[in-house]
């Protein structure tokens, strides 16, 4: 369960989150929904104690992010990018990343098996195409097996065969009673996988509800998005 | 599915994790074997560059120990960049976020990357130092004053100490930098620039990292005021020590 309420941030003298508050639970995937510079990264970092919030809090089943025992085994997060360093392997960043949480490395093949990377994986993440950068970065939040996912603009840079792909394995994991937030400017790739809606437009949430009270009247959730986000319909 | 559950590891258990983390990372590296392999040609280069040297008369007489380690002062800056390289390569592919979800007790992870670089750097320093002493020693033969097995222990100590300490210095001002060309900058600058000018121009600058460093393994001359090997390694530890807990307060504070 992630509960996040009245999340302010602000760098300097501009806010970039005003009070942002919603929940993501278990057994559904939940829609971070948001035109680019919206606040959902900023909200996202936060959540993973990376950036530090103005005030209001981000907890992850109670506690903060920085306060888990065994984060590893609880959250598996993929922020923008691989977050590997170039010069090494895809395995031997998946095997520092292992042991940092004392899992075995027969565990680091598993994930690349389950990721579609195996082949690729003696390979130098520099060479790595951004689908396969995505993928890597999925490889390592998959690893310690946690019960809650946060996934920041997962299809981006994946190819049609691997957004169909991460929706279908997406829904096996909530599925499974387990927890997925997933943040996303793209509103037509999603519609397909969430459950909850959240709707963020300059830093505050402007929806939040199942997808179908979100959709509503409006023909699609892209129209009812255009709609919360540019004050009308388009 | 063989990841084990870990719920409850212990606090002892996860700093073992993180040093194990950040070894993996260090050694898995090829920056990191690169600049110490690099080192280690460059410093035997200039071993044998200053044994010619003694050997025409123009140092005078002095032992293989004195005239081996002269090339460290300039290959030191393989222990700086190497220092530089393992706190800012954390900051190339958004690696840092990996390792603050993966790791997100920030001290302890900082603890724990330092103290990895040290368990790699102090038998790399031990290994570059001795093989430029015994180099000279082979080149010079019986034309080289004699020296005791105690000097040459004492010092090749010394040397590594030195050189692990210096690494630690430059991991800790690479992490505040972020950035490793603007980090090296700053630390070659101070070593070979501001450094040597500050020992030549104020007397207080014996307590500054670099010249109280040297005084852990380099010849000085008979005075009364002069900083002792023993002296020099307190500093410079205290030095050392005092960077990091200074950088580690604003890492523990600021956004990734």
């Amino acid at each position: 369960m992630i509960t996040i309420d009245s999340l302010v941030k602000r760098r300097g003298s501009k806010e970039i989150l005003s009070g942002i508050g919603f929940q993501a639970r278990p057994g559904r995937v939940t829609g971070f929904l948001g035109p680019n510079g919206a606040g959902k990264s900023s909200t996202l970092r936060i959540l993973l104690g990376l950036d530090r919030a103005t005030s209001g809090t981000a907890l992850i089943n109670s506690v903060p992010f920085v306060q888990l025992r065994d984060p590893l085994a609880t959250v598996g997060a993929m922020l923008d990018g691989s977050g590997a360093h170039r010069a090494r392997t895809g395995r031997a960043h998946l095997r520092w990343v292992a042991r940092s949480a004392g899992l075995p490395r027969a565990r680091v093949d598993e994930v690349l098996d389950i990721v579609g990377l195996t082949s690729a994986a003696s390979r130098r993440v520099g060479s790595y195409s951004l689908g396969m950068a995505r993928r890597l970065g999925l490889a390592a939040a998959l690893l310690g097996d946690p019960e809650i996912l946060i996934l920041d603009e997962p299809v981006n840079g994946l190819d049609p065969d691997g957004i169909r792909w991460i929706r279908t394995f997406l829904r096996q994991h909530a599925a499974s009673g387990r927890t997925v937030l997933l943040s996303s400017h793209l509103m037509g790739e999603l519609a397909e996988t969430v459950d909850d809606v959240v709707v963020i437009n300059e830093g505050k949430v402007v929806a939040d509800g199942t997808l179908d009270e979100i959709t509503g009247s409006h023909r699609t959730l892209e129209d009812a998005f255009f709609a919360l986000t540019t004050g009308g319909a388009p | 599915m063989t990841a084990p559950t870990t719920a409850t590891r212990t606090r002892g258990r996860e700093a073992a994790q993180a040093l194990a983390a950040e070894m993996s990372k260090l050694v898995s590296l090829p920056a990191t074997w690169l600049t110490l392999g690099g080192t280690l040609v460059v410093n035997l280069i200039l071993a044998v560059a200053f044994t010619v040297a003694g050997l025409q008369g123009s140092t005078g007489t002095k032992s293989a120990v004195d005239i081996g380690l002269a090339s460290i002062s300039y290959a030191q800056a393989g222990f700086v960049i190497l220092g530089v390289l393992t706190a800012c390569s954390e900051y190339i592919g958004g690696q840092i976020r990996t390792t603050l979800t993966a790791m997100p007790r920030r001290a302890l992870q900082f603890t724990a990357k330092h103290l990895a670089l040290a368990i790699v750097v102090c038998p790399a320093a031990a290994i570059t130092a001795a093989s430029g002493v015994v180099l000279t020693a082979g080149v010079l033969g019986d034309t080289a004053a004699p020296v005791t097995s105690g000097r040459v222990v004492g010092a090749l100590s010394g040397v590594t100490a030195y050189l692990a300490l210096t690494a630690l210095i430059s991991a800790a001002v690479g992490a505040l930098v972020r950035r490793t060309l603007a980090a090296v900058v700053v630390l070659l600058g101070y070593f070979f620039i501001v450094g040597p000018l500050l020992r030549d121009r104020t007397p207080a600058a014996k307590y500054l990292p670099d010249t109280a460093g040297f005084a852990m393994w380099f010849p000085v001359a008979d005075d009364a005021s002069a900083v002792t090997p023993a002296q020099g390694a307190l500093l410079l530890t205290a030095w050392t020590v005092a960077l990091i807990v200074f950088v580690v307060i604003g890492y523990r504070r600021w956004d990734m």
